[in-house]
Parts: structure tokens; sequence; C-alpha cells
């Protein structure tokens, strides 16, 4: 696996150089860490222009300034040349942990060349490419170091994840911080109110003891006092204090409510609109599967700190340095003695803290289990009962819960001995603060006035210490939360508008597919050189089995994802060089996986034509054979479908997506396995509309009962990647070759059927 | 449901064959390119892959061995059926699919903005080595298989496991122990 230092070329260059080649020639190289055993080596793999170059042997490393890594020296234990012209191709097999390089020799023999750890799966996929451009004679990729999206530029480490838009260790907190409070720019006034504010309640908190205790007792009680029997007045101003802070904290409340949840909405919208913004290839990675759920609680989280955290923060630091200030000018002596005790307790209460903070983690991650274990089992509910497991699953439940209540009870027998005893801590403070205090009033040395005013400000000490001591961990936990949301915001979408669009005024249909390579996941791929051509206005019929990459085909012509090699071109012009918005507006798709919004039927049919009136869907419904049923729903066209809403069939929730694409009217049409969810009767119904929607308009039908193709100009069998067939069905039958075969096996099966019949 | 025994229903274990290797009739050896080679009941099959049905709770139990298209040609019901050396044959190609050392030292663990960075000394084939992950969820990640046995995901996919907690380093252990559940 990779260290998270910064790769260094140079190092490598050298290490080649000792071995007799000249490092100038290297035209590509990776850097791997395992031997053919699985046992840990460093291994560099370099082509050059006729010849690729293994090196095995072990770094020597010393760590230099701060992180960064710098190799000393290589101890070469092997060098293996395998000269290009022997080497068809290279690939990359992933296995469980780890991947392996092997070389496909001309004479069809495979060889195993090198482990390696999964981390280093791109790289090598890297160094097969560059053989095959070498060998195909187009130039090889350029940089010689592959590590680029790998590693920080700036501080030299490791990204966590390969794709990462910036490095979270260089996204320091101070950064992400300051990057919050811009948010807070549009609001500078209202902020600086609210800061105004809060620094005025500060102050008066801090007066009051001066007021309620100092100048009560010592000016106002005490005979000689400057204001000695001005009971009465004081009382008031005592009052007159307080009323005045609690002014402020409305004042202040007020003016943050009103603030904040903008910028929280500020914050959201932002997520929004990037969410929008990204490519379905996005979506559909685990990583951000994950990423997409927290999105809310991470908001939620920011905006805690914002509202409660952070004002406190300000609150809590100036009433601590204003008290403190406070009672070194009214007694240094005592103030030592304070500035020794309070720091201990609250030392001494971190270390408590740290302790729980175990235990309530545990506890949360059990209740996690038992909520999603809750969340399972109203799920599977027809399942549990189908299968009489009711039982089993209590006691599953009961397992974990039994685990949370064992935490539970273990954490609450901990606080009730450990709490009590880290304030009888904090209250031992306190009586030596009292009792030096008290034999310097006896002394003379601090007036009683003064002795209980600083009493008093002890307390309000203990409040912004104990307060600051876990602020930071909150703190940590916003930052945490914001540096989720600005990998949102800051994530590069892989489908990007073209930089200079093609001056294109509509779609006309001529779809050519060449020699397209694509691949979801590395050393994967799915389509392994495609070819296709459709004219416009005809139909190709696509078949093949499940997984041989038909509805990854649809997905590349509307541009969802892009080709990782070769083209697709729409009308002559690449789709990469489409606008957008023109290219997915001319291309409609009907697929299996159908998706409904919150919202009525009718709604739902013009997502794509928000304009339509209401004959155009109830024309569009009809077409896609779906009036008679949305008839029979007591809301008819207002029946409100979606999350929540009515329940709908799989073929149903078809055919009001059918009538989507029908009312979008594109010129480019893609059915992929659209009735597949149908029964035969309504299948023939919506063949008889969809026959008429494909009327000189491009189509593709991609569909695994040969039956719906029947109407195809043209057919083109699909396996594994890569068109083995084409022709029209007569052609393709007398061939005799795999659609042959398929549809042989699909008519025996129904010939089955009619024998049990008889 | 187990002690179904109707006269009418056929018992699962009579419909379906579980295609059970017949190790007599095996032959492993290793290719000149460093595959797996088999030659089982007169054919031969040059690549062969194999994998295993219980990768953490039977690792020698169940191993299914297929050609390079995934088909399957038999299932090796236990290793400890093969003779030593048929044996170390498969375990080597075992080794390289499953590849996954051992924690012998925790060396530290920084808990970073969502990441856990663990700096490990790690023992595979050859020597222990050195390496640094960063893990993701780590309740997800960490995943104790029993109460004293761990493995871990890192974020480029690699795995490590910690056979037994009580034989790791006090250190180590008290590292690790914020992250176990």
């Amino acid at each position: 696996m990779a260290r998270f230092t910064r790769y260094c070329p140079e190092y490598m260059e050298d290490a080649f150089r000792e071995q007799g080649v000249d490092a100038r020639e290297i035209l590509f190289a990776i850097h791997t860490d395992m031997d053919a055993n699985g046992a840990h080596a460093d291994a560099y793999a370099a082509v050059t222009a006729d010849a690729l170059l293994i090196l095995t042997g072990e770094e020597a490393v010393t760590r230099m300034e701060g992180a960064r890594r710098i190799v000393a020296r290589f101890n070469a234990r092997a060098l293996e040349t395998i000269p290009l012209k022997d080497i068809k191709e290279l690939t990359n097999d992933r296995l469980v942990a780890t991947g392996q390089l092997c070389a496909v020799n001309e004479d069809g023999s495979v060889r195993a060349l090198l482990l390696y750890s999964v981390g280093f799966l791109g790289d090598a996929e890297k160094l097969a490419q560059t053989v095959k451009n070498i060998k195909a004679g187009s130039p090889p990729l350029q940089d010689v170091s592959v590590d680029a999206d790998r590693f920080c530029p700036k501080c030299g480490h490791r990204y966590p994840e390969s794709g990462h838009a910036r490095c979270p260790r260089c996204m320091d907190k101070r950064s992400i911080t300051l990057r919050l409070m811009g948010f807070f720019k549009l609001y500078r006034r209202k902020a600086f109110v609210v800061l105004a504010v809060m620094i005025l309640g500060s102050a008066a908190s801090i007066a009051v003891p001066q007021i309620g205790s100092r100048m009560l007792f010592d000016e106002v009680l005490t005979p000689g006092g400057s204001y000695f029997g001005m009971a009465l007045a004081f009382v008031a101003l005592i009052f007159l204090v307080r009323a005045v802070n609690v002014g402020l904290n409305m004042l202040y409340g007020y003016v943050l409510a009103r603030t904040v949840p903008w910028i929280i909405y500020d914050l959201k919208m932002r997520i929004f609109e990037a969410m929008q913004r990204l490519s379905v290839g996005f979506y559909t990675s685990k990583r951000t599967g994950a990423l997409m759920n927290r999105v809310n609680r991470d908001a939620n989280n920011i905006y805690w700190f914002f509202v409660d955290g952070f004002p406190y923060l300000i609150v809590n630091g100036l009433t601590f340095a204003g008290v403190l200030t406070l009672m070194c000018v009214m007694s240094v002596k005592l103030s030592i003695v304070v500035m020794i005790a309070v720091p201990a307790s609250v030392a001494f209460f971190r270390i408590l803290w740290g302790f729980f903070k175990r235990f309530h983690h545990k506890n949360f991650v059990y209740g996690a289990q038992l909520n999603s274990m809750l969340s399972d089992s109203i799920n599977g509910q027809r399942v549990i009962k189908a299968f009489a497991r009711e039982e089993a699953e209590a006691k599953r439940f009961a397992e974990v819960g039994g685990k949370q209540a064992g935490v539970d009870v273990r954490m609450s027998n901990a606080a009730f001995t450990a709490f009590p005893l880290i304030y009888l801590f904090m209250f031992l403070g306190q009586v030596v603060v009292t009792m030096l205090g008290g034999v310097m009033v006896v002394n003379g040395e601090l007036t009683l006035g003064s002795f209980l005013t600083f009493i008093a400000y002890l307390q309000m000490l203990y409040g912004p210490l104990e307060f600051m001591s876990w602020v930071s961990n909150w703190w940590a936990r916003c930052v945490d939360s914001a540096q989720r949301v600005f990998e949102i915001i800051d994530a590069k979408p892989d489908v990007t508008e073209p930089e200079r669009p093609a001056a294109v005024d509509g779609i006309r249909g001529d779809i050519v597919a060449k020699n397209v390579r694509f691949e979801y996941d590395p050393a994967t791929p799915v389509l392994k050189g495609l070819d296709i051509t459709v004219e416009s206005g005809k139909m190709l019929g696509i078949v093949g089995k499940t997984g041989a990459g038909k509805s990854t085909l649809a997905n590349l012509i509307a541009r969802l994802y892009d080709v990782n090699e070769g083209e697709i071109t729409i009308d002559g012009i690449n789709v990469k060089d489409w606008p957008l918005a023109m290219l997915r507006g001319g291309i409609g798709i009907v697929s299996q996986d159908i998706y409904l919004f919150i919202g009525s039927i009718a709604d739902n049919i013009r997502y794509a034509n928000p304009g339509a009136g209401m004959e155009d869907v109830i024309r569009a419904a009809k077409a896609a054979a779906a009036h008679e049923f949305i008839m029979k729903l007591p809301d008819g066209y207002e029946t409100r479908v979606g999350a929540g809403g009515q329940d709908l069939s799989g073929g149903e929730k078809q055919r009001l997506s059918i009538a989507r694409t029908i009312l979008q009217n594109p010129r480019i049409l893609i059915l992929d396995e659209a009735t597949a969810a149908m029964d035969t009767e309504t299948e023939a119904a919506i063949q008889a509309s969809l026959a008429a929607l494909s009327k000189n308009r491009t189509t593709i039908a991609i569909a695994h009962r040969l039956s719906t193709l029947r109407d195809a100009d043209n057919l083109a069998v699909i396996e594994d990647g890569k068109v083995v067939e084409t022709g029209n069905h007569r052609d393709l039958m007398t061939k005799m070759g795999a659609y042959f075969k398929l549809y042989k096996l699909q008519m025996e099966g129904l010939k089955v059927i009619n024998m049990d019949a008889e | 449901m187990q002690d179904v025994e109707s006269a009418s229903a056929p018992l699962l274990s009579d419909a379906i064959d579980l295609g059970y290797l017949d190790p007599d009739q095996a032959r492993f050896s290793q290719t000149p390119g460093g595959f797996l080679a088999l030659n089982y009941k007169g054919a031969d099959y040059p690549r062969v892959s194999v994998r295993r049905s219980l990768p953490l709770a039977m690792p020698n139990e169940y191993l299914s061995l297929a050609d390079p298209e995934g088909k399957e040609i038999a299932i090796l019901r236990d290793l400890s059926r093969l003779d030593a050396d048929q044996r170390g044959l498969v375990e080597a190609e075992l080794a390289r699919r499953y590849y996954c050392p051992n924690v012998v030292d925790v060396k530290s663990v920084k808990d970073q903005l969502g990441y856990v960075y663990f700096e490990l000394t790690v023992q595979g084939a050859g020597a222990p080595s050195a390496r640094m992950c960063a893990v993701k969820d780590v309740n997800k990640n960490i995943r104790m298989l029993s109460d004293d046995d761990v493995i871990m995901f890192d974020v480029d996919g690699n795995r490590y496991r910690i056979p037994s907690l009580k034989a790791l380093n006090a250190k180590s252990r008290k590292r690790l122990e914020p992250y176990l559940f």
C-alpha cells in the first residue's frame, strides 16, 4: 500500500540509472509495493520506447523536515527487461485486496508480472494504457509521475482517497472556519450588531457582582462608605443592571435568530446546486451515497455550532478575560491561588470527559445499529412472517439492545461515582480561596465586599473554562461537517459542458459509436471496443445477455458518463461537443429504473415539458397505454405519486415514464428494456404506440425478449462488451450465429409451455 | 426447517450437485507464466482462480475453482484433503488473491477530519514492514469478527487483520480501543 508521501520521480530515475538504464528514455513509470509472493517490496515498473523494465528491491526511507519523506537509497534486487515487441498487451486483474499486472505475449501465453496492493490499480492501468499507446504508435501519456491527482501538491501527503478536490490535511481547521465565516459576509451588519450586543452583555454580567457585592457591602452597608445608607437606590440599580442584561440577551437572540437560518439556507442551497451539477457517476459511487445522507446532518452541525457554540465562545472568552483582570486588580495574591486551582479542576474534568466520550460513542453506535435493525424489520415484515422468523428477529434485536443497555449501565455507574468527585474537587479549590480570603479580610488586607465579589467571580470562571474544555470538540465536529460540505461544493463533475460547444440548432439523429471502451470501476471494462451505427429515423435493436453492456451504451449516448476511449458522435459531432442541455433534451430514455417525483401524475408526465397542456398529457398517457389505469384511480390525473403517494405497480410506473418521454418528443429515443416489467397484453398495447412513436425517429431499443424488437430495421448482438453480429432479422437467422442461438432458445422456451398446455 | 422430510419433495442435496472436486483426479501445477493450472479428469485448465466462499470464517473450506471466465470447475471442500505439495500451490494462489497482512504493531493513530490515519507495522509473507493507511467510517470499516479478532479496510480497499487482540502489545491495543465495537 502506498505511503502518504509525495512521489518523487528523481530517486526512481537514479535507481534505474544505477542499473545501467538511461533514465531519459523512460516514458512512464509507476511504483508498487509487493513482490510476486505478496511480501513487502518496492517495485518500479517503467516503460521505454521498446521495453518494459521491472526493478524490484527495497527503498531505504528517511524522514526529513516535517512530514515529507525523502528516499535516501534504493537497494535493487533484480531488474527484468521485457522487449515490448514480445508483449501483445498488458492487463490488470483485480483480485480481492490486490491487483496483478499480466503480460499477454504475442504467442498468446499470459505471464504474471507484478502483484500490488489494490490502491495501485489505477496507476497500473495507466501503465497498461501507455504500453498500448506506444504499440499503436500514438504518443504515450506525457507525465512520468502519475501521482499528481493522488498527492497534495501543497503538503506532499497522499490524499486519503483519490479524486479529492482538496487535501483534508491542508484544508486545516482555520481555513475552513474562514470559509465558513465567508458566509457571514453578506450579513456583515447583523453580525456586527450581534457582536456588539454580546460584548455589552458580557460587560453587564461582569458588572453585576461589582455593584451587587463589592459596592453594596463596602460602600452602602459599611458606615463611612461613599453611598452609606442608600440601600433602596442600590437595590434599584442592581435590578436595572440585571434588566439591561436581560434586554441585551433578548436583542442578541432576536438578531441571531434572524441571521443564522439564512446563512444555513445559503449553505443548503449551494450544496443542492452543486449536487445538481454533478455527474451521475458521483451518485452511484458508494462513497458519495453516504456523503449525501450526511448533508442534512452536516448542515445542522454547522447550524448549531454557529447558533450555540460560536456566540458562547465569544461571550465566555470575554467574560473569562474580564473576570480574571478584575480579580487581579482586586487581589493579586488570591488570583494566583485561583489560577492554580481552577485549571487543575478543569483538567481533571476534561480527563473524565474523554473517558465518557468513549462510552457515549459506543452507545451511539449501538443506537444506530438498533435503528437500522428496526427499519430492517419494518421493511422486511412480509419476509419475516413468510419464513416465520419473528422470534429470531426479536432475539437479534434483544442482543444489540442488551449490549446498549450494558454500556448504559456502565456509563451511569461511572457517572454517579465520577461527577460528584469532580464537583467535590472543584469545591476544594473554592474552599482554599475562601479560607485564604477569609484570613485576608480578618487581617484587613481585603474588604468584605471585595471578598464576596471575588467569590462570585470565582464561580463565574468555572462556566467559561468548562465550556472551553469541550467546545474544541464541538468545533472539530463542525469543521468536519463543513469539510464534507465543501467537498461536495468543490467536487468537479466528470461530465462537463464543452468549452466551445458546436454551433448546432437541433438533433437530426445519426448516431455512430466507434471503438467505444468504458469501465465504471478500474480494471473491470464493460464495453470493449463497441461499434454501432444508426441512421437518422431508423430503429436499431440491441440484444444480449444481462451485463453485456447494453444499458451502459444508453448512458453513454446521453452522456451521463463519458467514454474512456473511442467516440460517440451524433450527426457527425462528438457528443462531448454538443451543448449538454440540447443533447439531453433531444434524447429520450425510457429505462428499467423509473423515478416518479412527489407530485401529481399529470406533473410527472409533464416533467420534461412543464408547459404542456392537459390535452397533450392525456394524449401521451393514451399513447403509453396509461390512460385507463389512471382513470381508475379516484383522483385521476391529480393522484399524488412518488414518496408517500399512491402505490403504483412496476408496469404502471413504466407506462407513466413512457408517457413522460412521449411528451418530451425527443429526436432520439432509447428504449432500455422499456416493456420488460409488463404483462404480455399491456406490452402489446405499448408496442403499438411505441411503434407509432418511433416512426421517423432514431430509435435504439434494448431488449431481452426478441419479440420486442420485431420492428427494428437493424439488429446488433452485444456479447462481452462488443458487437458480435449485425444485420436484420432475416440476415441473422440465415447466419446461424449468436442471434440465431438466442432466438432458438427463446422459441424453445415457448414451445415447452405450449406442450404443457396441450 | 432442518428435519422436514416428506415423501414427495426431494431433498435439496438430491436436486443440486455441488460439484465437489475429487482430489484423486486433480493435479495442480504452476505455469511458467506464474499462474495456477489444473488438470482435472483429463481436462487441462491452464489458468485457474481459487475463491473462498467464506473468506473470514472458513478460509480453507468450500474453495471455488474457476476458469478465467469465472465458470466454476469444481468446489474444493477442504484444503486439507490435498497432498502437501498440491496444497502449497493452492495456498500460494489464495495468498495472492486474499492478501491481508497481520498487524503486529500500531505505532500511531490520528483522527483527522473524518479519516483515521494509522501508522502500522504489518507482517505479510515476508519481513514486517511499515504501512500507513487511512480508514473512513471506522465503525463500518473496522470490524470485530469475534471478541478478539479484528479486520480493517482502508480507503484503497486494502485489508489488515488482527487475529488476536490479546496477543497485540498493550500500547497498540490501547490506541485501537476507541475504534473497536
